[in-house]
């Protein structure tokens, strides 16, 4: 048993039981059970954690940082006027006494609301799945302290901001959980800001959940922010019923090592979603992200569209697969993925893939990686733009089938900004042609 | 304004331009004809600034600068206007963009404010009109989904609104009916000036009936084997290139 996995179990045999006691049991032992994934494994082939396997790690505690040095090199949270912005420390919820009422939106901690009415919640703790991508689940699931369960009863048209604040150093670990549920005909737009305390960072092992009950809708972001020792990895759940769309937003701006999975399910037919990845590779940063998405209706429709650049010595990795189950006939799915290279010594790895159980389907894919095109430089230079600003605009120009996606315009303008500061200078630039 | 000797150049190893010779005045055209590989496109790039073509020997001075010294966004915000033949399409950065950056930039350059957004988009209208360009032009991507004709247009559009000292135009006739060719040309003379000067690259004598040259030079073999009047347009049209490469070896 590898030092992690250790110093895991001993972390949940001195936790205090609650409500949650035997789902966490059994996610517990069948995560001891799996251990942690390997190259080996379909999902994590990308990404070795041989390093981290060989750490302990002790609990990362609730403790509040200090305001001052979160690495917030995103300000998501000034420029648009929010219907509320929540807090979550080392995935320890942190919620004002007085959290204003607002129209249409119920929060919870998911332990209290545990306690008083289990059944409400059940149906987020899924059996426990041998999945290789679900193993941190089946961990954050034992080891999470608490949660916020968000419930959309009605259309709310102003942003809900998480902010998930990592704080402590290397040897801890915090597993953050979310759950959205969104009910019928309700709609609302949710963005999870990850940022840290400092460099160094607690091991963050988060979960959200989203459920879209028939007709919802919900545009969705996951910000990446955290600073570059961070380690992180994040799983997101998408089950999507009759008629309702989602917009997700993954974009990894941040963090030293970066897992990121979306698995979503079109479980009944209408059900339409829309995701987005923008994945900045920068300096060391190794991103990976994993998409599973399944049709498992007859008339859903799923777009995938992910743009990556990589500078520095940064990797970056976009593994999609799109599922369609027998009977799920009439799906409509589209996977795109894009990548640019901005440095010699980056690395760019697309992969869509697509396993098709029903006869009458449209599944497109398509994949591209390349470099800055010497030929739109030079007519943007023989113009009179200097590099700098020729280059950003072609990485912008890149990048736009993703930011023109957004809908929220203070959120579009911070990532933007962060980029823009992420971008190799034209010096680098200009050796790598 | 434009002084080349001895240029000789490379691209991808091979020798293309073999020891050009040319002195263009301000006020004056001049035209620079010549069979298919023979250099021509290849000096206009040199000249514009491309990196990846190696200049091997020679000099060229724009208005007394070391022009070779000069990297490729500096000669251009100096005033030297390249018009490509084969403008590249760059989806998601938009023509009027790409415009009032230029625009800027040649004016930061030489000390000046940037320019009033409202007084801008009056002029680029003012400009489309002339070069009878649709409205639609302001909000597409950088000659993206244009025709041969459209991009050849909207070469000549971002020249008249950065009014150059020096415009090389590479081929800008080059798959125009005759309207569009009567409306580059007419965009072309109004740019002619005391005060400026013009390089037309080009494969035929048809431009040259409308832009007419003060001199005509042969280019063949990566050097200018004969120079003249405008009546050597005419002469090449009536008797071909093969006729100037034999003077060549004489």
């Amino acid at each position: 048993m590898s030092a992690a996995l250790r110093s895991f179990e001993t972390q949940w045999r001195t936790r205090a039981r609650d409500a949650l006691q035997p789902i966490r049991e059994a996610a517990m032992e069948r995560f001891l059970k799996l251990g942690l994934p390997s190259l080996r494994d379909e999902t994590w082939r990308y990404t070795d954690l041989r390093a981290l396997a060989g750490q302990s790690y002790r609990d990362a505690g609730c403790e509040t940082p200090g305001a001052a040095s979160l690495s917030a090199s995103l300000s998501l949270d000034n420029a648009e006027q929010h219907a509320a912005t929540l807090s979550m420390i080392n995935g320890c919820p942190v919620l004002p006494a007085d959290l204003p009422a607002i129209n249409g939106i119920e929060i919870n901690s998911i332990r209290e609301l545990y306690n008083q009415t289990p059944n409400s919640l059940r149906r987020f703790f899924d059996s426990a799945s041998d999945a290789d991508q679900r193993r941190w689940v089946l961990l954050n699931t034992a080891l999470f302290i608490d949660g916020l369960y968000l419930k959309i009863t009605k259309p709310v048209s102003t942003p809900i901001v998480i902010r998930h604040v990592s704080t402590g150093d290397g040897a801890q670990s915090a597993h953050p959980r979310i759950i959205i549920d969104v009910k019928p005909g309700a709609s609302a737009i949710i963005i999870e800001h990850h940022l840290s305390e400092g460099d160094i960072t607690p091991l963050s092992n988060s979960n959200t959940h989203i459920a879209l009950s028939q007709d919802a809708q919900l545009e969705h972001y996951r910000v990446y922010a955290t600073g570059s020792g961070a380690t992180h990895l994040d799983a997101l759940d998408i089950e999507q019923a009759e008629g309702s769309s989602c917009r997700q937003f993954t974009i990894a701006l941040g963090g030293g090592l970066v897992r990121s999975s979306l698995e979503a399910r079109l479980s009944q037919p209408g059900a339409s979603l829309d995701s987005y990845s923008l994945l900045v590779g920068h300096q060391d940063r190794h991103v990976d992200c994993v998409n599973i998405v399944t049709h498992a209706a007859p008339n859903t429709r799923s777009r995938q569209t992910a743009r990556a650049i990589a500078g520095d010595v940064s990797r970056v990795i976009f593994n999609s697969k799109v599922i369609v189950n027998a009977g799920a006939n009439n799906s409509d799915s589209k996977q795109s993925c894009r990548g640019l290279l901005l440095s010699p010594n980056a690395e760019i790895d697309t992969r869509p893939q697509l396993e098709i159980h029903a006869d009458e389907v449209k599944c497109a894919h398509g994949a591209t990686t390349g470099r800055l095109d010497p030929d739109m430089l030079f007519y943007l230079l023989s113009r009179g733009l200097d590099r700098e600003t020729a280059q950003s605009l072609l990485v912008f120009a890149f990048l736009a089938d993703v930011l023109t996606g957004m809908s929220v315009s203070s959120a579009r303008s911070a990532i933007e900004n962060a980029l823009i500061s992420q971008l190799p200078d034209s010096q680098t630039l200009r050796k790598f042609r | 304004m434009l002084k080349i000797s001895d240029l000789t150049a490379r691209v991808a190893g091979k020798e293309i331009l073999t020891g050009v010779n040319l002195t263009v005045n301000a006020g004056e055209v001049h035209a620079i004809m010549g069979p298919n590989g023979s250099g021509k496109s290849t000096l206009a790039q040199v000249l514009a600034g491309r990196e990846d073509y190696e200049v091997t020997r020679g000099s060229v001075t724009f208005e007394g600068q070391d022009l070779l010294a000069m990297r490729a966004e500096e000669r251009a915000r100096a005033g030297l206007f390249l018009g490509f033949q084969y403008p590249v399409e760059i989806p998601g950065v938009n023509n009027v963009y790409l415009l009032k950056a230029a625009l800027n930039a040649k004016r930061k350059a030489a000390g000046e404010p940037e320019v009033d957004a409202y007084e801008f988009l009056a002029l680029i209208r003012q400009k489309m009109k002339f070069m009878q360009m649709s409205e639609s032009f302001l909000t597409r991507g950088v000659n993206e989904g244009f025709s041969g004709g459209e991009k050849k247009r909207n070469e000549v559009l971002q020249m008249l609104v950065l009014e150059p000292k020096l415009a090389i135009l590479d081929e800008t006739d080059s798959g125009l009916d005759i309207d569009a060719l009567k409306v580059v040309s007419t965009g072309v003379n109004s740019l002619r000036d005391p005060a400026r000067a013009v390089v037309l690259v080009t494969h035929y004598q048809r431009l040259l009936d409308y832009v007419i040259p003060d001199q005509v030079h042969v280019l063949s073999g990566g050097r200018i084997v004969k120079s003249g009047d405008k009546s050597l347009a005419h002469e090449l049209e009536r008797r071909g290139y093969d006729w100037v490469m034999g003077t060549q070896v004489a």
